[in-house]
């Protein structure tokens, strides 16, 4: 009974998994990049944590908080470029 | 005056950030905890932990990054050697990492575990001493996203020492138990494992993450274990969205993990002479945790408030001599006095079947603590 909810699970969660691809993969390319800075920075941040504040860290520091969450939280290069500008620029 | 304005003025135009960047960063949290069980209760005030993360950002290429956690564990210190390694941005898509590094098996310990990220002053079961999904790992790792679509991507690929088998030779009743902690590999097999990340919806409120994690686990030089392998897999999920109609963030994460390890001959001796058995060595866990923060109230003190529930449960082989059946649903109110420092209220009642302390028990727990980001 365990094993076949398990794997009925396993059938379900593959089944979203898939259908999520195929609609990323598929959908037109809404670039990032046309995204304002302050967007990404509210989108991104809060996935894990509450959005920081720019004033928390001088201009200098968050070149390196900033490229220390694009290798952990798996940010793409263009996302960290203007999350970084932004929190310079608000700071 | 002109010369004070002058030497200030040409020190301001000439200064010039060096490149290479160094940072100490880092999480603690102190507080109180109270545990009940079968009428009895005990409660202390904890001492705090203390985990300063390193950061050395060497040029725009490379990084190296480590923690240090120190907790006081039986009146003495005890220090935590969480992860060092280096980073290399090899471009916009491939960042080499090597060293001890947070595994990215799901998302709870590389993302979500530090005490000011954590929505809840308890991990979920499954995790850390005990647990079934691993951790860290050394080794060597490509990571990096891209955008696809409207939507990105992220994955993970690494190869570590991988986990160890225990076979009982010390504790007979940890026999079958995976060991993840392994500054040396116990065989030649190197353990490979992956995460994808996917995030269909162009504002990152979504994300579902698919992990796997293989390899040899068995001593090389005892035949019995030699080809054991174990396979280890995990679900993530997450949804982060401010929300108008309910006029707040909701924040829903899970994960789902898998450990199957081969069949193995294990040895128990219980005062009538070593004798030998086996099980079926799967073991499964899983949480689920929503939680509501009324970010869009017009009251300060109501909008810093933030409510959590989390459901999570643990399977251990039922055959093993450390087969476990555990429930855990947890409550929290949280106050966010900044956006890295919070004071959590939780209250969590566990229900476990077998366990190190076998039979049927059920304890409550509660925990005031206060954390903080750094």
């Amino acid at each position: 009974m365990k094993m076949k909810l398990k794997n009925i699970l396993f059938l379900i969660i593959s089944g979203i998994f898939t259908v999520l691809v195929i609609n990323s993969c598929a959908s037109q390319k809404a670039a990032v990049l046309e995204k304002s800075s302050a967007q990404l920075w509210g989108e991104n941040c809060v996935r894990c944590h509450s959005t920081p504040s720019p004033a928390s860290f001088n201009d200098v520091d968050w070149e390196t908080v900033t490229m220390h969450m694009q290798i952990r939280a798996n940010l793409t290069a263009a996302e960290a470029t203007k999350i970084k500008e932004f929190m310079q620029s608000a700071n | 005056m002109l010369l004070i304005t002058a030497v200030i003025g040409g020190y301001a135009q000439d200064y010039k950030p060096s490149q290479s960047q160094f940072m100490i960063r880092g999480y603690g949290h102190a507080g109180f905890s109270s545990f009940s069980s079968d009428g009895e209760t005990e409660s202390s005030f904890q001492g705090g932990t203390f985990a300063p993360i390193f950061l050395f950002k060497h040029s725009d290429k490379i990084m190296f990054e480590a923690e240090l956690e120190f907790e006081i564990e039986d009146d003495e210190v005890a220090i935590g050697f969480e992860y060092a390694n280096f980073n290399y941005i090899m471009n916009d898509y491939v960042t080499l990492r090597g060293g001890k590094f947070l595994l990215p098996f799901g998302t709870f310990m590389e993302r979500l575990h530090p005490s000011w990220i954590n929505r809840l002053s308890s991990t979920p079961l499954g995790y850390g001493h005990d647990g079934i999904a691993p951790s860290t790992g050394i080794g060597f790792e490509l990571r990096g996203a891209a955008q696809v679509g409207s939507g990105k991507i992220n994955y993970s690929l690494y190869t570590t020492n991988g986990p160890t088998l225990n076979t009982g030779v010390e504790d007979q009743e940890e026999a079958g138990i995976l060991l993840f902690e392994n500054s040396e590999d116990n065989n030649t097999n190197k353990a490979i494992g992956g995460r994808l990340g996917i995030l269909p919806f162009s504002n990152s409120s979504v994300e579902v993450g698919l992990s796997f994690y293989s390899g040899k686990v068995g001593d090389k030089d005892v035949a019995s274990y030699e080809n054991v392998k174990a396979n280890l897999f995990a679900y993530d999920f997450s949804f982060v969205k401010q929300l108008n109609g309910v006029k707040g963030i909701v924040d829903v994460k899970a994960q789902y993990n898998q450990s199957n390890v081969d069949d193995a001959t294990y040895i128990e001796d219980d005062g009538a002479g070593p004798e030998e058995y086996t099980f079926d060595n799967s073991s499964n866990s899983y949480y689920t945790q929503v939680s509501y923060r009324p970010t869009m109230s017009g009251s300060d003190f109501i909008k810093n408030l933030e409510f959590v529930w989390r459901y999570s449960e643990l399977n251990t082989p039922e055959d093993a001599e450390w087969a476990e059946e555990s429930t855990q649903t947890a409550f929290g109110v949280n106050y966010w006095m900044s956006w890295r420092s919070v004071f959590k209220f939780t209250y969590q009642t566990t229900d476990t079947i077998g366990g190190h302390e076998g039979g049927k028990s059920s304890t409550d727990g509660v925990f005031v603590h206060w954390a903080i980001g750094f």
